[in-house]
């Protein structure tokens, strides 16, 4: 027997020829495991499915009653709104609508279409009021300068509307909206998002109102700040013909894709940016403000292509029920270092909170003289404070310096997508359970208070607000 | 032999779950794990990260190269090409984040590791399982080995009764 024989021997125990019954059991001796396997994975699988379902609240789905929903403008944060509706439960589409047929409207369309939405595409949104009767309520993601029209026509059409914010680029818009929505008695939620954040809810609710963990708060700073970005482009093929932009006000297809930098059809950066977190602000200090001052211009890309600021600096001065308060903001789309945040400034400690899970954010402060938080961290409304070790041969703390006050986390956990829950709230209000979070009155006072900048901007100087502005009537 | 086998199908369970669990997320990528790489290889992984053709086959390769190695290993198919495929693939990821002295990791760790990590124990594995051949012994390498044994057998045989003749 040669060598090779012996360790064939040893390997597979025979030397016979060909094989044997003994060779195909041993040779598949371990398909079981593969068995095994797929049945822990699908375990596993459905486990993590009964997770994210519980997160979404569907388990209890099957009570809701279905509301039948439009989309108008299926651009970009159309986009983002429908992501967020196929997570809301017992939410049927009916219709899209959007100038752009052959690019947005046909996307949107088609992946409605996979998800089972027997959908209707439209150019025009007053075709799609005549023709779907059963549309109980419409999301509307269209450029600013569109939002009056479209809110107003689908009111008076017997439909509940969620509109995105900003909820006009002119006052007189935002007023008919609110004018249409209380003559119609139909819902009218403005997409002011973070009005339905848990996170935001629970700072404002528990460690604001409640606990007071702030003490007096006096000065207010937050920001977007964002990287430099070109212009949206387009595929060529997909344009849309001169005639048909200019009867929907677009000049050209540059200005359509980026109509948000454009005078008379969106209101910049401030606006699209700003009025989120000015919005909390006015909502945190229970107040709106009283006076502004802005700076800001083009500072960096061509006025051309973008007429409006790039760059805005703006102070508010507010005087809140607990006394006077200013609150800085600022913008800039050329740099994004610290991304976007609020900070809220009391006498007895600093929330920075912001809606996405920057590390940095989404933590409050107690200032060392302020009173022991220990009740406040039992109770688990903060978590206990991060230690921060301090070398003390190198650092030598000056008398006039304030030790650094402890960081605490805010203990609410955030993992859905950013509009969920605002969407949620207004269809659950057409549902007769809930209040809307954002009804158009306080989108009102929002835009009031930030088309205000714009303004002050182009003045140059203080603008003070009189409190009837911020009121419908 | 039984004990290699055992060893083998535990590696090749690992592997599948991890391939089959980055299969099953359609928006995996490596790009995390590699912007964050440490080490002498960290401006090779970043770059990896960086450049979106050479990151979608990564991510390919990767995700696909689990889990065949895997199903390789639990049913001893291809055991030594599995194994030495394997070994190189954690080969990667020791580099990825060595654990060298001064360096720390810039991944989550359970423990605490000097120069030996599991990814290096788990290559000391796979090269045992290179060099011996539990899948001759259990394995479908067993069936294929008798098969092409067998032909190879014919074929001399017949060669030599050629030659008789």
């Amino acid at each position: 027997m040669s060598e090779k024989d012996d360790k064939d021997l040893q390997e597979t125990g025979s030397d016979r020829k060909g094989i044997d019954r003994r060779d195909i059991l041993q040779g598949m001796a371990t398909l079981p495991v593969l068995g095994l396997f797929g049945y822990a994975v699908h375990k596993q699988v459905s486990y993590e499915n009964a997770q994210v379902a519980q997160t979404l609240g569907t388990a209890q789905a099957s009570n809701l009653k279905e509301v039948n929903v439009a989309l108008l403008g299926a651009g970009a944060q159309g986009q983002v709104l429908l992501d967020a509706m196929l997570k809301c439960p017992n939410v049927r589409f009916r219709a899209v609508c959007d100038i752009w047929t052959d690019y947005n409207l046909k996307k949107v369309v088609n992946i409605l279409k996979k998800y089972n939405f027997n959908v209707n595409g439209y150019e025009d949104y007053r075709e799609m009021l005549d023709k779907e009767k059963d549309i109980d309520a419409v999301v509307i993601a269209t450029p600013d300068f569109w939002h009056s029209q479209h809110a107003v026509d689908c009111l008076k059409a017997g439909k509940h509307v969620y509109c995105e914010k900003e909820m006009s680029n002119t006052l007189e818009g935002a007023r008919q909206m609110v004018l249409t929505a209380r003559e119609t008695g139909k819902f009218l939620q403005i997409g002011h998002q973070r009005r339905s954040n848990p996170r935001y809810k629970y700072c404002y609710n528990k460690l604001i109102k409640e606990a007071k963990l702030l003490g007096r708060i006096v000065t207010v700073n937050g920001q977007w700040n964002r990287a430099v970005q070109p212009d949206l482009g387009y595929p060529k093929r997909y344009e849309i013909p001169a005639d048909k932009l200019k009867q929907y006000g677009f000049k050209n297809m540059e200005q359509f894709r980026n109509w948000r930098w454009y005078k008379g059809l969106g209101g910049g950066p401030i606006v699209d940016l700003g009025s989120h977190q000015i919005d909390i602000y006015n909502w945190f200090l229970e107040a709106n403000p009283v006076a502004v001052v802005a700076s800001g211009g083009n500072d960096y890309y061509s006025p051309e292509t973008r007429e409006w600021y790039d760059t805005a600096m703006v102070v508010y001065e507010y005087e809140t029920p607990q006394g006077r308060a200013r609150a800085y903001y600022q913008t800039q789309t050329t740099n994004s270092s610290l991304g976007y945040f609020e900070r809220f400034m009391g006498d007895q400690g600093t929330l920075v909170i912001s809606e996405s899970d920057a590390n940095y954010a989404n933590a409050i402060y107690r200032e060392v003289t302020a009173p022991a938080w220990d009740e406040w961290v039992q109770k688990g409304y903060v978590t206990a404070p991060k230690v921060v070790e301090v070398k003390e041969e190198k650092t030598v703390l000056d008398v006039r310096e304030s030790v650094s006050p402890d960081e605490h986390k805010i203990p609410v956990e955030f993992a859905d997508l950013y509009h969920r829950p605002h969407l949620l709230n207004f269809f659950n209000t057409v549902r007769g359970l809930e209040k809307l979070n954002c009804p158009s009155e306080v989108g009102y006072e929002s835009a009031v208070t930030v088309l205000k900048v714009n303004e002050a901007i182009q003045a140059g100087r203080r603008l003070e607000f009189r409190p009837e502005e911020f009121e419908v009537s | 032999m039984i004990a290699l086998v055992v060893m083998r199908v535990l590696i090749g369970w690992h592997f599948l779950y991890e391939g089959v669990a980055k299969l099953l997320k359609p928006d995996w990528s490596a790009a995390g794990y590699l912007k964050v790489a440490k080490g002498p290889l960290a401006g090779l992984f970043q770059s990896m990260a960086n450049n979106q053709d050479v990151l979608a086959w990564v991510n390919f390769l990767n995700m696909w190269g689990l889990t065949l190695i895997g199903l390789g290993l639990i049913l001893g198919c291809l055991t030594r090409y599995a194994a030495i495929g394997g070994a190189c693939m954690v080969l990667l990821y020791y580099f990825a984040n060595p654990p060298f002295i001064g360096y720390f990791s810039s991944q989550a760790t359970e423990g605490s590791y000097l120069l030996v990590n599991k990814n290096l124990v788990e290559i000391g594995a796979l090269f045992v399982i290179a060099v011996t051949y539990s899948g001759r012994y259990i394995g479908l390498d067993r069936i294929f080995y008798r098969l092409l044994r067998r032909r190879r057998r014919t074929v001399a045989e017949q060669e030599l009764t050629g030659a008789a003749v």
